[in-house]
């Protein structure tokens, strides 16, 4: 039985290239509604992963699932429901994007009267009329991204869907994808840029050399790895003799100084003491705050733990 | 296998249209118009000639001109569209492979046929009227011939771009499959002279001691069978200089060997394209 709260699902799912194993036994489940984080380094096996949930690439074992229906190489009308970018966006190069987005619409039979609507939401009905040949990569990225939002899909799987972009238009990128979950979407995307990840996604999943390394919120990623958040406070009369009386400071586990400022990684019934013994020390604390963990350190952590095992 | 003829017919259309785009059906139809002209002086000696002279002379230049058309329009179709990505986004969409495939070579099939049939047709046209009598029925069943060899190339080149991952490799297998068509009747008389052939039985056209095999070269270069079987809808048996006549070559038999030319490549397209990772 499906469990209609699982969008897409992977089992298991294995592809081998001749000598190279690009993606080994991997499993994940999307839930309905959230955004996802396919978060890794460059060759991890992200795009393969995706290619195999779009049907793209046949697995060499394992499987693929859209609400729950087995994808493999074929799944025809699961696709209607899914918008797709792929990592390397192409176009055919003698269209122009009001005869490329036509195309589309006629391919997935969606009225062709929203393609003006799609240009302007990228940005691009100024190059209505260019030929798509003469675009940039940033330029063929949104003409992707107005593509896959051909007749509003549920799901959404985007490989890399900032890559190539000026800052800008990352950030209008972010917040329409911000709207279209909240309008109710469920978007997959992949990603090497921790902060992007970390910023938009409810759940991440970590894959290296093609294993998921983790899958989980990020909160819980940072927290199994006991990556806690931080206090950092800016203070007069720090120096060497003032730390190291800090560091004595029960509870406290480690303080890295900078200037006249510095990070306290220490438990958080702590972090009060370690103020108050600290002012009555005669040191006047001018300004505080805790610091959340952040992916990358979690990120690298886990990598280097699955470096070492 | 289920198909839809919708997404067959949009996939289709986009391959016709980006030919009208890029002025290729323009310059293709060009391109036959004046061979058939040029054609038809050249079998009249500085006048328009009869159409059945005017066949045997386009014919030399239409069956290598044609495969190569054709396979200039296929060869990239699949594996061009892979490596540079715009496949995936096509395959992403609610359509079959299957649908795909079919709907690339209907478009590519029908600029090609289109040319043809516009090319000759205008042409026949021209020299029924100056000549003021015309063989029509031959001249109708060169047209039709000469579609079906283009159709021919163009699943064969289909064919090889399905197998391959990359455009410069198809690209290869097409000129490859072209000069196979070009060289095995060579082969064939190669072999018939090594085994003790005489190349006056050919000329003579006492064909008794020409064992059937030699013959076979006819289906197994599709160029070759389709030059034979224009010359067999004109009522000709002469090929290539040589006297022929073998009761299972035939008009029918030579077009059913390009149908098989035709389908069997595809089909293998299609085999290869379901598997192949896009």
């Amino acid at each position: 039985m499906h469990d209609s709260s699982i969008v897409i699902e992977t089992r298991n799912i294995t592809k081998r290239f001749k000598d190279v194993l690009a993606v080994d036994s991997l499993s994940m489940k999307v839930r309905k509604g959230e955004i996802y984080g396919f978060l890794g380094p460059n060759g991890a096996g992200k795009s393969t992963t995706i290619k195999m949930i779009m049907g793209l690439f046949h697995p060499t074992s394992g499987e693929a699932f859209i609400n729950g229906k087995l994808v493999n190489g074929g799944g025809m009308e699961l696709r209607r429901d899914v918008g797709f970018l792929p990592e390397r966006i192409s176009f055919y190069d003698n269209l122009t994007p009001i005869q490329t987005l036509n195309f589309f619409c006629e391919l997935r039979d969606v009225d062709k009267s929203v393609v003006p609507s799609l240009l302007r939401d990228v940005g691009l009905e100024g190059a209505a009329n260019r030929k798509v040949g003469t675009f940039s990569k940033g330029m063929a990225q949104l003409l992707g991204l107005a593509q896959s939002m051909i007749g509003t899909p549920s799901i959404y799987v985007l490989d890399e869907p900032t890559g190539g972009l000026d800052a800008r238009w990352v950030k209008a990128v972010r917040d329409k994808l911000r709207t279209l979950n909240e309008q109710g979407a469920t978007i997959i995307f992949s990603s090497h840029i921790l902060s992007e990840v970390q910023a938009l996604c409810h759940r991440v999943a970590i894959i290296d050399n093609g294993r998921l390394v983790a899958e989980d919120t990020i909160d819980n990623i940072s927290g199994g790895l006991h990556i806690r958040p931080r206090l950092w406070i800016q203070s007069t009369g720090l120096n060497e003799k003032t730390l190291s009386w800090i560091r004595e400071i029960e509870g406290v586990e480690d303080v890295a100084a900078k200037g006249d400022s510095m990070t306290i990684t220490c438990d958080a019934r702590v972090r009060l003491r370690v103020m108050i013994t600290m002012q009555e020390g005669g040191l006047v604390i001018k300004d505080f705050r805790t610091v959340e963990p952040t992916l990358e350190e979690a990120f690298v952590k886990l990598l280097s733990e699955e470096g070492e095992s | 296998m289920s198909l839809n003829p919708r997404s067959v017919y949009i996939i289709a259309k986009k391959e016709f249209a980006d030919n009208v785009r890029s002025r290729w059906i323009v310059a293709l139809i060009a391109i036959f118009l004046t061979l058939t002209i040029a054609s038809a002086f050249m079998a009249g000696g500085g006048s328009v000639g009869e159409m059945d002279l005017t066949v045997g002379v386009l014919m030399t230049i239409s069956s290598m001109l044609v495969p190569i058309i054709a396979i200039m329009l296929g060869y990239a179709t699949i594996s061009g569209e892979a490596e540079s990505g715009a496949l995936s986004v096509v395959l992403a969409c609610p359509v079959r492979r299957s649908e795909v495939l079919l709907g690339k070579f209907l478009g590519l099939g029908s600029v090609i046929c289109f040319s043809i049939l516009v090319g000759f047709g205008v042409s026949g046209m021209i020299i029924a009227g100056t000549t003021g009598h015309a063989q029509w029925g031959g001249y109708v069943a060169f047209i039709l011939l000469t579609m079906l060899l283009g159709l021919l190339y163009v699943s064969l080149s289909m064919c090889f771009s399905a197998l391959l991952k990359r455009r410069v490799t198809s690209l290869g297998a097409g000129v490859v499959t072209f000069f196979w068509g070009m060289i095995i009747g060579m082969i064939m008389m190669g072999l018939f002279m090594a085994t003790g052939g005489s190349m006056n039985d050919l000329i003579s056209g006492d064909t008794s001691s020409v064992p059937d095999w030699f013959w076979f070269s006819v289906f197994l270069s599709p160029q070759d069978g389709n030059q034979m079987a224009a010359m067999l809808a004109f009522g000709q048996t002469e090929f290539m200089g040589f006297e022929f006549d073998v009761p299972w070559i035939t008009l029918s038999s030579l077009a059913f060997a390009q149908l098989l030319w035709t389908v069997v490549p595809l089909m293998l397209a299609y085999w290869w394209f379901q598997k192949r990772d896009v």
